[in-house]
């Protein structure tokens, strides 16, 4: 027994030791996180913690991308702020959503659309972990997030190592090479080319077709959160370079129907006449470049103006 | 159960405080334990293949016995006969069924003849049945080769054939090694729960940090082949020689440190390969388990080297051959064996055998690292054309893009502290000399791994490779 008793002991102390290495490298590791100036994570912190802009524009690379603040700002004379996030998917969004109405109610929200946000996806949870560092702070609105399926959330989010898992590379890319944003716009340069497309035609065949129900309900409490907060919330589909009956899709039909049932403007951009098969608004087939995004956020303040 | 998974946290530390629980007690009972853990943690996967687990052991403890009784020659050989034509039929059924229908169907075409009555049937291939089947077919030659005595005890029996740390990707046991340990006293120490503890964070180090972050790029190149250039193709195949080394040898760590946690000791299964001088001594350091199951069981009973060089090099040659099929049914797994046969054929022949020196190291691992590319490859026509590209079109180097650009730079610092700790244990001394001064010291070392591994670990379900073999 006194054996064991010992073994215990050491196993307590190595426990201990674990905590007090993981507590004091996880706040350099948190330091370090919360003194970037530019990249991803600035841009998140930023609309967190204090964008005050009255428009706020959410979505994936497409919203990042697409939306030009500025032009928001001019055309609708107000203030706007792009929240977009590359790669990230509805559950990202709405973590992002609940974090900031916990500080500040903009007016209006757009949220881009991608007409697979409903697809079973893996990205959609695996991505997640770009809100983790957050979880510190905002553990009631994130935690039912991350347990949609990731057992043992509390267990893992007490090592602050694990909360700023992977932080560092890319912290590192953005101490050593800014990413310059405009009020979270990016802009992207260049113009599709022909390979580009026949590859993007090729890939886009291969995508799953399985409704996730988890992402369902998360387009809901988007929407509900939107409406009890009183917030004026737009859905917006970007252009694509190439035409497609993108309402056979069954996600971006649900997606139709769900913004039909509580009375969600959808505005549609996927075939506009305007961008289809138009080279010098492409970088590639499914993102504008500068000149494409500048036009297109016109066009949708126009639009909106019209609402 | 995954070795990587929260559900493995909780199940390790209810499971070890159980047995020790049970110290004072019969040994049987602690088998028991064993047994039932064990069964649990394999029906996470899928209960349904619990029970060819269960009719692997059955068929292969009656045989023992029935071989042990048996008093004529003939007899013991029927009865060997049975227990091989059982483990290789469940192996051929479940693993290798559809490859065969498959390239069957592909020849007829390719011959012009359209065979409508084959097609492929729905069949899952269970977690580990390369690993198991191996295990206990050892254990019945080694009866008939009188090597070992068979037990009557079935429960120790049940749990040496489905001992949880090693079921699903060994390394897999022998029986004269592994089983008396079942039937004899266990005793738990402060040393091997010390060590237990080091092998499975560097066994996690090597999992998480070095063979899940790699994966993420060689999955993005090898997946995408008409997308990469040459480069690409050579980084991503160097990375993937670090991905599949830090995957299985990390795997074999986590078992072998999980298992002295019950007192049990588990067989080397990686002696830092890639500071290998030839291919014979890469393969002397590489899946030494699975290595040495095939030298001992098909090379030897072949003939081995004792016979004429033209049988000799048949001997080596079909020995990988079947090696490669063990590996996967696909031929890209086939040709990976076939290459390293030759591999060893014409270092006999060049007497290249006992090389030594840093030039013979970086020359045997960019030989393994050719092969690797069939490894890797989803298909043989791939291969080919990554071949191809590396030659003819090196091109640029696809550094990754969104989320994955970080992918690489964490595999290569994270590969790089790898490289320098296995030139120490390899040339300078044990690990006790970097960590073990004061124990304070050794907790903090490790304490520090563990920070890495959170840090910079990829965090998801993701599988070992070794479990689809």
């Amino acid at each position: 027994m006194n054996k064991h008793r010992v073994i215990i002991f050491k196993l307590i102390k190595l426990l201990i030791i674990i905590v007090i290495v993981d507590t004091v490298l996880g706040i350099t590791a948190e330091k370090l996180f919360y003194t970037q100036k530019t990249g991803k994570y600035a841009r998140s912190t930023y609309a967190i913690d204090q964008t005050n802009a009255e428009t706020l524009v959410f979505g994936s690379s497409h919203a990042h991308r697409h939306y030009v603040p500025e032009v928001l700002e001019k055309e609708l004379q107000t203030s706007a702020y792009n929240v977009g996030a590359e790669g990230q998917q509805l559950l990202y969004h709405l973590g992002l959503q609940k974090m900031i109405l916990k500080r500040v109610v903009p007016k209006t929200i757009i949220l881009n659309i991608d007409e697979d946000f409903l697809f079973n996806s893996t990205f959609a949870y695996d991505r997640l972990h770009d809100l983790y560092p957050y979880y510190g702070d905002h553990k009631d609105v994130l935690r039912p997030i991350f347990a949609v399926n990731n057992r043992f959330v509390d267990i893992k989010m007490f090592f602050k190592s694990y909360l700023f898992n992977s932080t560092i590379v890319h912290m590192t890319r953005y101490y050593v090479s800014p990413q310059i944003d405009y009020k979270g716009y990016r802009p992207l340069n260049g113009i599709v080319s022909e390979k580009e497309i026949d590859n993007y035609e090729n890939d886009i065949q291969q995508k799953s077709n399985v409704i996730d129900s988890n992402l369902v309900n998360a387009l809901k409490e988007f929407i509900l959160n939107a409406k009890s907060n009183n917030i004026k919330l737009i859905f917006v589909t970007s252009p694509k370079f190439i035409k497609g009956n993108y309402r056979k899709n069954r996600s971006f039909s649900l997606i139709n129907e769900i913004a039909t049932e509580h009375n969600i403007p959808l505005l549609d951009f996927f075939n506009d006449p305007r961008f289809s098969n138009n080279h010098d608004f492409f970088h590639d087939p499914s993102h504008l470049n500068d000149k494409g995004a500048k036009y297109f956020t016109k066009l949708l303040a126009k639009e909106i103006l019209a609402l | 159960m995954y070795f990587n998974s929260f559900d493995f946290l909780i199940f390790l530390p209810v499971t070890f405080l159980l047995y020790w629980f049970l110290d004072k007690r019969k040994i049987v009972l602690q088998n028991l334990l064993l047994l039932v853990a064990s069964y649990i943690f394999y029906g996470w996967w899928d209960w349904r293949f619990l029970s060819l687990i269960a009719l692997s052991t059955v068929v292969d403890y009656v045989v023992g016995l029935k071989i042990y009784e048996s008093n004529s020659k003939k007899h013991k050989k029927r009865w060997l006969f049975c227990s091989i034509f059982f483990n290789l039929g469940l192996l051929a059924f479940f693993k290798y069924c559809n490859f065969f229908i498959d390239s069957w169907i592909e020849l007829c075409s390719a011959i012009g003849i359209q065979n409508q009555e084959f097609t492929v049937m729905r069949i899952i291939l269970p977690v580990g049945i390369s690993f198991y089947t191996f295990q206990t077919m050892s254990y019945t030659i080694d009866v008939y080769r009188e090597k070992l005595k068979p037990t009557k005890d079935l429960v120790a029996f049940a749990a040496f054939v489905s001992f949880f740390p090693q079921l699903v990707a060994g390394p897999i046991e022998r029986a004269t090694h592994l089983l008396p340990q079942f039937l004899n006293k266990r005793s738990v120490s402060q040393g091997s729960i010390s060590l237990g503890c080091k092998l499975i964070i560097i066994g996690f180090f090597l999992k998480l940090v070095i063979a899940d972050r790699a994966a993420i790029y060689v999955n993005a190149v090898y997946n995408n082949v008409e997308l990469h250039d040459g480069l690409s193709f050579i980084f991503a195949t160097v990375l993937f020689a670090f991905q599949i080394y830090g995957d299985f040898a990390g795997y074999s760590l986590i078992a072998i440190g999980t298992a002295k946690f019950f007192g049990f000791d588990l067989m080397t299964n990686f002696r830092r390969p890639y500071f290998a001088a030839s291919i014979h001594e890469f393969w002397n350091r590489w899946h030494i388990s699975l290595s040495t199951w095939f030298r001992d069981y098909l090379y030897i009973p072949l003939g081995g080297n004792r016979v004429g060089k033209f049988r000799w090099f048949f001997n080596l040659f079909i020995t990988f051959l079947i090696s490669g099929l063990w590996h996967g049914a696909n031929w890209t797994f086939v040709l990976w064996g076939a290459i390293n046969g030759a591999y060893l054929i014409i270092e006999v022949l060049l007497s290249a055998k006992n090389r030594k020196g840093i030039l013979n190291i970086i020359s045997t691992f960019i030989l393994i690292c050719f092969s690797w590319i069939f490894f890797r490859a989803n298909t043989v026509s791939e291969a080919f054309y990554i071949i191809k590209k590396i030659v003819l079109q090196p091109g640029k180097l696809y550094i990754g893009m969104g989320d994955d650009i970080a992918a690489p730079f964490y595999a290569v610092l994270a590969i790089i502290v790898l490289i320098g700790f296995e030139i120490w244990r390899e040339y300078i001394g044990s690990v006790k000399q970097i960590t073990e001064k004061t124990e304070i010291s050794r907790m903090l070392g490790y304490s520090l791994l563990i920070f890495l591994i959170l840090y910079l670990g990829v965090f998801g379900d993701s599988q070992f490779i070794y479990f689809q073999f």
